[in-house]
């Protein structure tokens, strides 16, 4: 440990002259233009793209197929299989192309000097805890319009273009500001409430589909001493996968819509206030899980997991993260949110369902029609069923089940989308405002309400303030829904 | 010779400075010159924006939450590490029983001490911050183990309480950083020469007179370098890696943890604002440079010689 | 609260049940003087036991936790484990990459130790042996350096570094260390050099001694207990370094060990392994505690030589 003897120093005399020399060079040999932050100075953009190969039936995007090609994935609850395993069939088909794939868990740091550099990779799943902010990438124009891949015939089916093959919602969703679609989300979550169907068999009971069934299984349960409700009390954001639908459900889309568009006094609709208050009611009734404000995803999920809570709001990847955990005979399902009453506006089933994992391919990308080439080979029916099988979760390719041996919650999932038909929300406020859903909504906001901290008044207030403070801010570029 | 002195200089001094200048110093101008700037970091193009930036933060609540916390750090952490190191360290080296001969001894097995007390200092901050956050789990941790044991049943959730976490994180930077604090105070103790309390214990001063009209005075310098220390520390590095790792969020719940180091870091490499990022840190930097002049301005009194 | 004392002799006994129940006097007699004594050595050993206990305990609760299966954990943290149970240990040290994030801590914290003596105690001496137009100045650019929230420079340092290509390697990690522990270093180290006697190195330069071999072979060998007690303030800064590879050094295999850990413990939780994760952070934790154990009295020693005059 750090002790240096006088024998030592005689020796680090010399050695200290080379690495002083070494030292000396690594200042001398770079010009002054690493000094500054941004070396925005060539300013050659879309100069160094590498030439497009020859459009024919096969290569609609006329791919340059001798071109190098950059991809990087982020290694999250889907893993990396699904994506190494549609590089191996573009190697195939391109067998001159140098591809580099890359995958890491923490896109931003180890992307956003290469964007400011003007140096990214050619396609990006730009996903997970350290997602680059879609806003400002879309704001500074930043990315590939992707409408010619949306275009181009589709693998499987040349008379289909690949917009034809896609799951509704996911084209919307890839756009912010008219009609460009920047990002292509690939793959398709179902978000809601989760549970085990054995649980609820053992109390004789069957999925709410009223709120007071909900409250009255929760009193059941209790009685057992098992805890009606968790969340992530560390990540609140996770409570609007069941909330946001509900509101939806109980005012409309449009209540929905007029929250992510930040209208003044969204917030302020009876329905947010009625959703609000029937939740709050699960923390005044006592049918929290003890302690869930202190604990994180991991922990809320392992409680749930182990039976000491039957319900948790969540999304589809849950199966796969706590694959380890989940009892055999666990039958996880997922429910749409209960129906608060009668004068709902929209009928029992109405779920949130949405693409996740946005993939993009930067503007300043060198061989950006081999990203999207990429993409196209992504959403074929082979490579979507790797992603199914290897994931546990749908992708956006619109089918690509069949023959598959689906798993309790996939299956429970497309039960579900099936229900709802066409009543599939999709808020956007956690693509568009990162900070506001997360931090400022979720954090700040329905943790405290749900901790039983602040009223469902005083949270609709704070949230109001928090959005409007959003929409005035001329930083951050505000989105519209079409 | 003359020739020679200055080539001496300039080589001695060459790679230091080069290191420094460009690593550190060229940062912080640059740091400056953005925070006039809206520069996102996620795109090379930026213009001037004048003082949008600190207009902005001077409306932004977090911001002042967060210098809210960090001020209270930079003010309560030295001052509760430093006393309780001061205790211990005159436990060590005075509580002792009178034994022959000696007006003045410490107490037995305070070799033993000083070496468990420094054990936290040793491990990474980031080990404390994982073992803590886990002590302090709510459901399976050490601490609520130890409370319903003893057959308390409303536990407290700790970090996901806003109005506990902060002095959780408080809590645990106290129990990482006052065992090296206490073997240092207690060298310095220890090269006190014994007569100063022989004589000052034969004029009828109790113990605790002469902690405070002896070790205390004589110990000054260095208490106060490890006040300024300490601030840094909180206010910095320290204040930073602990929150970042224990906190709900990080910096919650409810912003009831968040530190402006800590905003700084999401401002910049989460939400692509990295020019308000750098106005933040200008801030921290005047927050900073205000505690230190603070601490050598009012701990100035008069050097002791022994 | 069980004192770890030794057994009080006869004439101790007597006075103990007097100060129990709290009536130690308070005049200045001689025998209440011992008394207080007492009172005091009682008193001070409760409240050291006390604070060795919070100290020791939390690590005590880690290792235990580290031989028990995850069921164990979640259902009581203060149950022992059933058995001794190895696989976390394992399961820690092969998935985790522990052997690699050590591997690197030890390059970074060793490359940036040392280059941060040298380069330290070149400026150091310099500016506090030698007069000439701007030392000043430097010296407090140098010492300004100290209050800098590192946090304010990190935004464009971390292009600086990428522009140089120094971004996610080990030796740009060590560069950005040592210049960061150069403005302590060289406050520490100048007042130093100024304390030490100037005879002898002016005797080596009569005797034609170069300036810079005078410092290497007469001046260097001089600071060894400055120099050793600014290594130890460095080595526990740099290894306690959290924030800066965070930011700098975002390559999954050139992680250094306090990065590593908290990568562990979102994917050991991810995975609900938290035996595995207690395991890692008992791995992480042992070889530092056996090493500070072992020389702890060269470490206290050093410490303080240079620290308190």
């Amino acid at each position: 440990m750090g002790s240096t003897s006088a024998q030592h120093n005689e020796g680090l005399g010399r050695r200290d002259l080379i690495k002083r020399s070494a030292a000396l060079g690594l200042i001398a040999v770079p010009t002054m233009s690493f000094l500054s932050a941004c070396a925005s100075g060539s300013g050659d953009s879309g100069d160094d793209k590498v030439e497009k190969g020859e459009k024919t039936e096969k290569n609609p995007l006329a791919v340059n197929g001798s071109a190098p090609l950059e991809i990087v994935i982020f290694d999250g609850g889907f893993g990396t299989k699904y994506a190494e395993d549609a590089r191996d069939v573009y190697k195939k088909t391109y067998p001159e192309a140098q591809i580099k794939f890359s995958a890491t868990q923490k896109i931003q740091s180890v992307l956003q000097p290469r964007f400011n550099g003007g140096t990214p990779p050619d396609l990006i799943d730009n996903s997970g805890a350290q997602q680059m902010d879609m806003g400002v990438l879309v704001g500074k124009k930043q990315l590939t319009d992707l409408t010619p891949l949306l275009d181009a015939p589709s693998i499987d089916d040349p008379a289909k273009t690949v917009r034809d093959t896609l799951r509704p919602g996911i084209v919307e969703m890839g756009q912010f500001d008219g009609d460009p679609v920047w990002m292509l989300y690939y793959a398709y979550t179902v978000y809601g409430v989760w549970y085990s169907q054995t649980a609820l068999d053992k109390l004789d009971a069957t999925y709410p589909e009223t709120w007071d069934d909900m409250l009255a299984l929760c009193a059941k349960a209790k009685k057992q001493g098992i805890a009606g409700w968790t969340y992530p009390g560390k990540h609140p954001y996770y409570i609007p996968f069941s909330l946001y639908p509900f509101i939806g459900k109980i005012g409309g889309v449009e209540v929905l819509n007029a929250i992510d568009n930040l209208e003044p006094k969204a917030w302020e609709h009876p329905a947010v206030k009625a959703a609000f208050e029937a939740y709050y009611e699960l923390y005044a009734k006592g049918y929290i899980l003890k302690g869930t404000p202190g604990l994180d995803h991991r922990g809320s999920q392992g409680a749930w997991a182990r039976g000491k809570a039957l319900f948790i709001p969540n999304g589809s990847w849950v199966e796969n993260e706590e694959a380890a955990i989940i009892p055999k005979d666990f039958k996880l399902s997922v429910g749409a949110p209960s129906s608060l009453d009668s004068s709902d506006k929209l009928p029992f089933g109405t779920i949130w369902a949405s693409g996740g994992e946005p993939f993009i391919v930067p503007a300043k990308a060198k061989n950006p029609a081999g990203g999207m080439e990429q993409l196209r080979i992504m959403l074929s029916e082979a490579s979507s069923k790797s992603f199914t099988s290897n994931t546990k979760s749908l992708s956006a390719f619109n089918g690509g089940t069949d023959g598959l041996e689906l798993s309790d919650g996939l299956k429970s999932g497309v039960a579900a989308l099936d229900k709802a038909g066409t009543n599939v929300v999709n808020p956007r406020l956690q693509d568009w405002y990162v900070k506001l859903q997360k931090e400022q909504i979720g954090v700040a906001a329905l943790g405290e309400m749900m901790a039983g901290r602040a009223t469902p008044a005083e949270t609709i207030k704070k949230i109001q303030a928090f959005a409007d403070a959003t929409a005035k801010d001329q930083s951050i570029k505000h989105f519209r829904h079409q | 010779m003359q020739h020679g002195k200055y080539r001496f200089i300039v080589g001695f001094l060459a790679v230091p400075m080069a290191l420094y200048v460009i690593l550190v110093i060229w940062p912080f101008i640059q740091s400056i010159y953005y925070s006039f700037t809206d520069w996102t970091g996620l795109s090379p193009d930026f213009t001037m924006v004048g003082f949008d930036n600190y207009a902005k933060m001077l409306d932004d609540d977090i911001f002042w939450k967060s210098l809210q916390h960090s001020v209270l750090l930079a003010v309560l952490l030295p001052l509760v590490t430093l006393g309780l190191a001061l205790f211990f360290a005159f436990m060590l080296n005075v509580g002792g029983r009178r034994r022959k001969g000696a007006a003045i001894t410490g107490v037995r097995g305070s070799g033993f001490y000083k070496i468990a007390y420094f054990f936290p200092q040793v491990l990474s901050i980031a080990i404390v911050a994982i073992l803590f956050q886990f002590a302090f789990d709510p459901a399976q941790g050490m601490i609520n183990g130890t409370l319903k044991a003893v057959g308390f049943t409303d536990v407290p959730d700790w970090l996901g309480d806003p109005k506990l976490a902060l002095w959780v994180i408080m809590a645990v930077l106290v129990w990482c950083t006052t065992g090296f604090f206490v073997v240092l105070f207690s060298a310095g103790m220890a090269s006190i020469p014994k007569d100063f309390y022989e004589a000052a214990l034969l004029d009828g001063a109790s113990r605790f007179t002469t902690f405070f009209r002896i070790t205390l005075p004589l110990l000054w310098d260095t208490v106060q370098s490890g006040w300024v220390y300490m601030g840094i520390l909180a206010l910095g590095a320290e204040g930073f890696a602990i929150v970042h790792i224990m906190s709900v969020g990080p910096g919650g719940p409810d912003y009831s943890t968040t530190v402006l180091p800590l905003y700084v870091y999401q401002s910049a490499f989460r939400d692509g604002q990295a020019a308000y990022a750098t106005t933040i840190g200008v801030a921290l930097l005047l927050v900073t440079l205000a505690f230190a002049a603070l601490v050598m301005r009012v701990g100035r009194r008069e050097r002791l010689e022994f | 609260m069980k004192t770890t004392d030794t057994p009080p002799s006869a004439t101790d006994a007597a006075e103990v049940p007097a100060q129990r129940a709290g009536t130690a006097a308070k005049s200045p007699s001689a025998p209440a003087k011992s008394g207080e004594g007492k009172v005091l050595n009682v008193f001070s050993h409760g409240v050291l036991v006390l604070w060795a206990i919070m100290v020791v305990l939390p690590l005590f609760w880690a290792v235990m936790s580290s031989f028990k299966t995850d069921t164990d954990i979640f259902n009581s943290p203060w149950s022992l484990p059933g058995s001794l149970n190895f696989d976390s240990w394992g399961r820690a040290w092969s998935q985790a990459h522990m052997s690699e994030y050590f591997l690197n801590t030890i390059l970074v914290v060793g490359g940036s130790l040392v280059g941060t003596l040298v380069f330290g105690s070149m400026a150091a001496y310099v500016l506090a042996r030698f007069e000439f137009p701007g030392n000043r100045f430097i010296y407090f650019l140098f010492v300004g350096g100290m209050s800098f929230p590192i946090m304010l420079a990190l935004v464009p340092l971390f292009y600086v570094m990428d522009n140089m290509g120094l971004l996610n390697t080990i030796h740009g990690l060590i560069l950005v260390y040592i210049a960061y522990s150069l403005p302590f270093t060289v406050f520490f180290l100048t007042s130093f050099f100024r304390t030490l006697p100037t005879s002898v190195a002016e005797a080596a330069i009569i005797d034609g001694a170069s300036h810079t071999r005078t410092f290497f072979q007469v001046m260097l060998p001089m600071a060894k207990p400055g120099l050793i007690s600014v290594g130890i303030f460095n080595f526990l800064g740099q290894w306690n370094q959290y924030m800066l590879p965070t930011v700098l050094n975002t390559d999954p295999e050139k992680r250094v060990l306090a990065q590593g850990l908290v990568e562990l413990a979102a994917s050991q939780g991810y995975k609900g392994d938290y035996s595995g994760l207690f395991a890692g952070l008992v791995i992480a934790m042992l070889p530092v505690l056996a090493a500070y154990i072992i020389f702890q009295r060269q470490v206290v020693s050093g410490l303080t030589a240079g620290a308190l005059k």
